[in-house]
Order: structure tokens, then C-alpha cells, then sequence
């Protein structure tokens, strides 16, 4: 069921088994699957069924650290939170993502890959993918185009998938409003949280309206799942019984924000016998849409003191009639309202879509010409690329989100985000993309033309819009936010979902992992909570 | 760095590009060809003339881990097995292709130098360098 808290009586007091704050991927999902084990929810949206200025408005913060992030734009406050942006890139974290590395400090999760993968198998129909098949192997035989013949031992051919993408307000709206076990709440948007007297027992949440209306909301357990920037601007403002934050007894919340630092350089030049059509494009086989890339083998990346990277190669054609660089928002509705339209449906959020396409129309006429073309000119792939990835960064203390002075109108602390891209990181992706260039004249194939400098230059390293790390997770109190099942150290009965509990962020985009770690803390709250 | 195409640089970086059917056809043609024996001097002929090799050979002049005289790179070099078999070779296609397996082995062996961006074999720089320095009254 969904109400809106803006509308009719509201209530003095909302009650349910487990408490979700938030409907985004993590909030959803968690919600989804708690209902199914026969749990009560009470899923609370600050936003709305759909956008709203006012909603968004309570995002916005300052960029304190490296500039080229933005902490408003790149999160989205209604249902189905920031699902409505996303661009639908996926892969599981690697198993040295959750590793300790003794070459690089605060490194590895108190969880395996083994542990997730049974989650991340169940997360992909959420995100509407293929087969949980992630290696290579189980590719080759069915795509009909060669991996580039590196040494496996070396480099390995990395596989990714690509979600349609999942808008989770379009997808899970209706079933979440016919679920009698969830109650939806929308325009609710936690404000506080209570602990029992004295204790570590959190007993309430204080739930407000921008029309000034306000409840509370009893749960046994409760779980914040506001994205990975807005989990710890929650609990750092809860002071009220605890002075330095909630859960932040040992100055970790709000630390160790990571992110990817999106990088589209080196080039990689083939002779022109190489068979390069594994890689510039999606392929669609056996129910998923793939994308490959490079990736160095783990026992490379711990021996040489690398952090972890997916390139992918972007194909850097002569002719532009190849380029795809007219995709930008305009294009997208275009291609999907004509998918729509082809299969005989009126596409959904047509406005909002025909208003994109007439925004872009110089980018859609160009993109429906070049498609043309392409299907009258012979095929002719490209020998140059550069690399494209969300590269990692190393966990880092002081890469963090604090709290400004400045409020909202609920008089909470707005967000101060202070991005590290540090010159360790980038230095490591260039010795990454030396080693590609290495291995690639090895089997001469062709040469790499390193974009990454020495000293390196910050302003290559764009935001993958990837919020991460902020509530981490970590076996010890002193060194992570939140255990092995997502639970605050420090409070009995709430727990974190989403991004924010990354111990360390890998080079896969993070929504699989998110909505793994939903299933995952479903489980476990089903027996606990 | 300026603007280099692609075909200039590939002809610098993967000195020559020829498949191994090539190789092994140049091999067998070859030796029915008589001939004088060449000396490292035919080496120099594979990089291509131009500015994107001349930049490289200047760099690789720069490298520590290269020498900086024509006899010293020359001498260097001659040590690699499949330079000194290119050296007695007179055929020129199966002198580049073995130069350009000497440039892979390089690779593999962790031979390499970075110029003007570019990951490259040592094979190569050295080539580029002694291109330059060639003495003139050879
Ligand atoms: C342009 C763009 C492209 C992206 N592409 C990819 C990609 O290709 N692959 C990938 O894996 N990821 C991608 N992402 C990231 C992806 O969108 C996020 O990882 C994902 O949405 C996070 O899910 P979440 O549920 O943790 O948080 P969110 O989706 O941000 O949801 C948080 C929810 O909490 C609500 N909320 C916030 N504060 C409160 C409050 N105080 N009270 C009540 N409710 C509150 C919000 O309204 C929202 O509904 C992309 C992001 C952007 C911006």
C-alpha cells in the first residue's frame, strides 16, 4: 500500500516489523523481500511518487575536495530514488575486492565474494539482467567474436552486463502499492532517530512533511537506506543522545567516501589484422546484454601494487559516421520511445521524454542519420581505442562527508563533500595501463599511448556518481560503521543499506552489489528482527 | 604532445607490421636469394623516417636504462638472440619480423621503456635512438 503523509489525517504513530527508510534499489528490494517472508513494512520516501523541486532541494550541499562530483544532480529524491538516473551498467565485486591486502591500508570486507554470490544470483532479476555468469568462459562459446589473444595469466577478458536500465519507480510502484504487508509512506522523510534511554536500543524514528506535518514511526528493527551520501548525513545528525552522531562513537561516519573515479584516456592503437568486435559495443546473447573489457588478474594487481580496473575500449573511429557521441539524454528517450512504440505501447513519462528528444534534437538527428548510414556504408571497425573506466581508489580516511553549517528546512545539517582523487590512485591506474600496453606488445598486437601523466593530473578523474563507503563495513568497531549484517556497531537493532556500507568500492558499478546486500540483509533480519 | 596519426604511429611502435605467414613465407623465399651478408646498419632502415620516430629515438637517448652512443646501443642490442639472428639476415621481411619478435620478447620480458607516452620495447627505442645517431660516413 502507498499513502502520501501530505495528504488526509496523518497518523500519530506508524507501526511495523522492520522500518526501510528509503525506495531506491537498496529500500525496495528490502522492503520486497521482507514482505515476502511475511514481515511488516513500513517503507518511508521523503519524496514523492514522482520528482518534486522541493524533495530535491533537500539535497543539495557543498563540494569541498576534488570538483568534479556533484552531490545534488547525481542523487534523485522521489520513489524509486536515484533508479531513475542510473545507466544501468552491472557486475559483481571481485573476490580481491573483499580482500586484505597487505599492500594497501584499510582494504577488505569482513564478507567474501563466496558469501554474496547466491545474492547477487537472486539481485538479478531486480535489475532485469541475464544469467548470473560473470567469466569470461562462460561467454566464449556462445558470442561469436574472439578475445583479444592475451596471456590469461595477465589479463583477463572481463564480462558486464547491462541492466535496460531498471527504473525501480516504473518497475516495483504497483507492486509495492498492492503489497497489504508493505505500507508505503511517501513525503515521509526521516528526521530523527531515538534511542531507549541511555541505551542502544533505537525505539523511533521522527518522520516530517515540507508541508509541516510530523509522525512517528515503531518498528523492531530499522534499516536507513537513503544512498550512500545521505546514510551518514542521517546519523551525523542525530546527536541528540549520542554528541558525536549516531554510530560515529569512533569517527568513521562519513569517511572513507570512495567513489569511481571515471577515466576515459590511453590509447590503445591494434595492427589492422586484430579482431577488436568483442569489445566497443553491448553485445545481446542468451538473455543479457554484455559488455567486455580488460582487466588485469588479480595476482598481477596484489604484486604490483595496483588498485582494481575494468577498461573498456572505446572505439575511436576516423569516420564519424562511427562515433557515437551524439548519446546523451535526447537520444535515449528517442530510442526508447521508439522501442516502445514498435512493440505497439505508448511509451511511459512520454512528456518528459518528448521534451528531452526536442532539448537534443540536433544529437537525435545526427544519431538517426549516422544509424542510416551505417546500414549502407560497409562495416569498418575501428583500430583505435581508449580506455573507459570507473577506476578504484584506494579506502582513504580523509576522502569523507561532513556536515556544514548551513540547514535545511527541517534544520537538519546539509552535507559538505570533500572528493580525495589522489595522485597514488592515478599513478596506480597508469602502471595499470602500462601493463595492458606491456602485454598487448607482447602479443603483438599493437601499442598503448598512456593518457595517464606523471604527475598525474587530478583533472582527468571525473564522479561515476558512485557514492560509497560512508558507513563502512568492518569486523572491528574502531574500523568500520557497521558489522558483517549491515548492523550499526553500536545499536542493537539498525541497520545500513546501500553503498554507504562498501569497506572498499572495487571497479564495478555498485547497484548489484547494493541490491545483493538488500537480499542478503533480508535474510537476515527475517530470522532476527 | 602534437598530433600523430595512426599509421604513423604504428608504423614506429610495432616496427613493421607482418603476420607470421609472412615470416614464414619470407623465410622460404629468401633463401633462395643470394645475397651479401647485411650488418646492424640494415637495422635501421625498419623504423620509418619522420618526426614521430625521431621524438622517440630522442627520448630513448634520455632513458637511463638505454645507451647513449651508436656503438653502445648497437653493441647492446647485438646481445639480443633474435637481433643478432636479424643482423645475419639478409632478407628484409624476415629481419623485421624478427625484429618485431624481439620487440614481444621484450614485452614479455619486461624490457620496456615509456617515451613520449608511448609503453615501448626497448628493441624499438634503441632502434629509433641509433636511427638518429647513425654516423654519417657509413
Ligand atoms: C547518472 C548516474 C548513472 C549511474 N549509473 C549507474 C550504473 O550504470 N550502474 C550502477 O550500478 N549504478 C549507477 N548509478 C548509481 C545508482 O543510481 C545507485 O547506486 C543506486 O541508485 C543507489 O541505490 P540506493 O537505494 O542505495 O540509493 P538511492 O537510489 O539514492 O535511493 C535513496 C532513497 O532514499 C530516499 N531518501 C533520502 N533521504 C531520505 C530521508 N531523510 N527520508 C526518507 N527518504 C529519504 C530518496 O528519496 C531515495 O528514494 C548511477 C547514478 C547516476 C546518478
Amino acid at each position: 500500500m502507498i499513502f502520501d503523509l501530505q495528504s488526509g489525517e496523518t497518523p500519530k504513530e506508524i507501526t511495523g516489523d522492520v522500518c526501510v527508510v528509503g525506495t531506491g534499489p537498496a529500500g525496495v528490494t528490502l522492503a520486497l523481500e521482507l514482505a515476502r517472508k511475511g514481515r511488516s513494512v513500513v517503507l518511508l520516501e521523503g519524496g514523492g511518487e514522482a520528482y518534486e523541486e522541493s524533495s530535491q532541494a533537500l539535497y543539495e550541499g557543498a563540494v569541498i575536495g576534488h570538483g568534479h562530483i556533484d552531490v545534488a544532480a547525481s542523487r534523485l529524491r522521489q520513489f524509486g530514488g536515484t533508479s531513475g538516473h542510473w545507466t544501468g551498467l552491472c557486475a559483481p565485486l571481485d573476490a580481491l575486492d573483499f580482500e586484505t591486502r597487505a599492500d594497501i591500508p584499510h582494504h577488505g570486507w569482513p564478507i567474501t565474494r563466496a558469501d554474496l554470490d547466491p545474492f547477487y544470483a537472486r539481485a538479478h532479476p531486480y535489475l532485469d539482467l541475464g544469467p548470473y555468469r560473470y567469466d569470461w568462459e562462460d561467454w566464449r562459446s556462445i558470442v561469436p567474436f574472439p578475445a583479444l589473444p592475451l596471456d590469461p595469466t595477465k589479463i583477463l577478458t572481463d564480462v558486464y552486463q547491462q541492466s535496460p536500465p531498471t527504473r525501480f519507480a516504473e518497475k516495483f510502484m504497483e507492486t509495492v502499492r498492492a503489497d497489504p504487508k508493505i505500507a508505503c509512506w511517501t513525503h515521509a522523510n526521516l528526521v530523527d532517530v531515538t534511542l531507549a534511554d541511555g541505551g542502544d536500543v533505537v525505539t523511533s524514528v521522527a518522520v516530517r512533511t515540507l508541508d509541516g506535518r510530523a509522525t512517528t514511526v515503531k518498528a523492531k528493527t530499522y534499516v536507513i537506506a537513503c544512498g550512500g551520501i545521505e546514510n551518514a548525513r542521517i546519523l551525523l545528525n542525530a546527536r541528540k543522545q549520542r554528541p558525536a552522531g549516531l554510530g560515529n562513537e569512533h569517527d568513521l561516519v562519513g569517511r572513507f567516501y570512495t567513489d569511481h573515479m571515471t577515466i576515459e584516456t590511453s590509447m590503445l592503437l591494434f595492427r589492422d589484422d586484430v579482431d577488436t568486435r568483442l569489445y566497443p559495443t553491448s553485445l545481446k546473447y542468451d538473455g543479457a546484454e554484455i559488455l567486455m573489457g580488460l582487466k588485469v588478474h588479480p595476482d598481477v594487481v596484489k604484486a604490483r601494487n595496483l588498485n582494481n580496473n575494468s577498461a573498456f575500449l572505446v572505439a575511436d573511429y576516423g569516420d564519424a559516421v562511427y562515433s557515437d557521441d551524439f548519446r546523451n539524454y535526447g537520444w535515449v528517450a528517442f530510442s526508447t520511445m521508439l522501442k516502445t512504440f514498435s512493440r505497439g505501447h505508448v511509451p511511459d513519462r512520454f512528456a518528459e521524454r518528448t521534451c528531452d528528444v526536442v532539448d537534443d534534437l540536433g544529437s537525435v538527428a545526427t544519431g538517426v542519420y549516422r544509424h542510416a548510414l551505417r546500414r549502407v556504408l560497409p562495416e569498418k571497425p575501428a583500430q583505435a581505442f581508449r580506455l573507459r573506466q570507473d577506476a578504484e581508489q584506494a579506502p582513504n580516511p580523509d576522502s569523507r562527508v561532513t556536515l556544514t553549517a548551513d540547514t535545511d528546512p527541517f534544520g537538519l545539517q546539509r552535507i559538505a563533500l570533500d572528493w580525495r582523487v589522489t595522485n597514488e590512485d592515478l599513478l596506480r591506474l597508469r602502471r595499470t595501463h602500462q601493463f595492458i600496453g606491456e602485454q598487448v606488445g607482447a602479443a603483438g598486437l599493437g601499442r598503448l599511448q598512456l593518457g595517464v601523466s606523471d604527475p598525474p593530473d587530478p583533472d582527468i578523474a571525473y564522479s561515476g556518481y558512485h557514492h560509497m563507503g560512508t558507513t563502512r563495513m568492518h569486523a572491528d568497531p574502531r574500523q568500520g560503521v557497521v558489522d558483517a549484517d549491515c548492523r550499526v556497531h553500536s545499536t542493537k537493532n539498525l541497520y545500513m543499506a546501500g553503498s554507504s556500507v562498501f569497506t572498499t568500492g572495487g571497479c564495478a558499478n555498485p547497484t548489484l552489489t547494493i541490491t545483493a546486500l538488500a537480499i542478503r540483509l533480508a535474510e537476515h533480519l527475517a530470522v532476527s528482527a | 604532445m602534437g598530433k600523430l596519426t595512426r599509421r604513423a604511429l604504428l608504423g614506429t611502435a610495432a616496427v613493421g607490421a607482418f603476420g607470421l605467414a609472412a615470416y614464414g613465407g619470407g623465410r622460404v623465399a629468401c633463401s633462395f636469394v643470394p645475397r651479401n651478408h647485411p650488418d646492424f646498419f640494415s637495422l635501421l632502415d625498419i623504423p620509418p623516417d619522420g618526426a614521430v620516430a625521431r621524438r622517440i629515438g630522442e627520448g630513448a637517448l634520455a632513458e637511463a636504462s638505454l645507451s647513449s652512443d651508436f656503438d653502445g646501443l648497437a653493441a647492446a642490442m647485438k646481445l639480443r638472440p633474435l637481433i643478432a639472428e636479424a643482423v645475419a639476415t639478409d632478407c628484409p621481411t624476415t629481419r623485421r619480423q624478427l625484429v618485431q619478435d624481439q620487440c614481444a620478447a621484450d614485452f614479455a620480458e619486461g624490457r620496456c621503456v615509456v617515451i613520449d607516452g608511448w609503453v615501448l620495447s626497448e628493441t624499438e627505442a634503441s632502434l629509433c635512438a641509433a636511427k638518429l645517431l647513425r654516423p654519417s660516413l657509413i
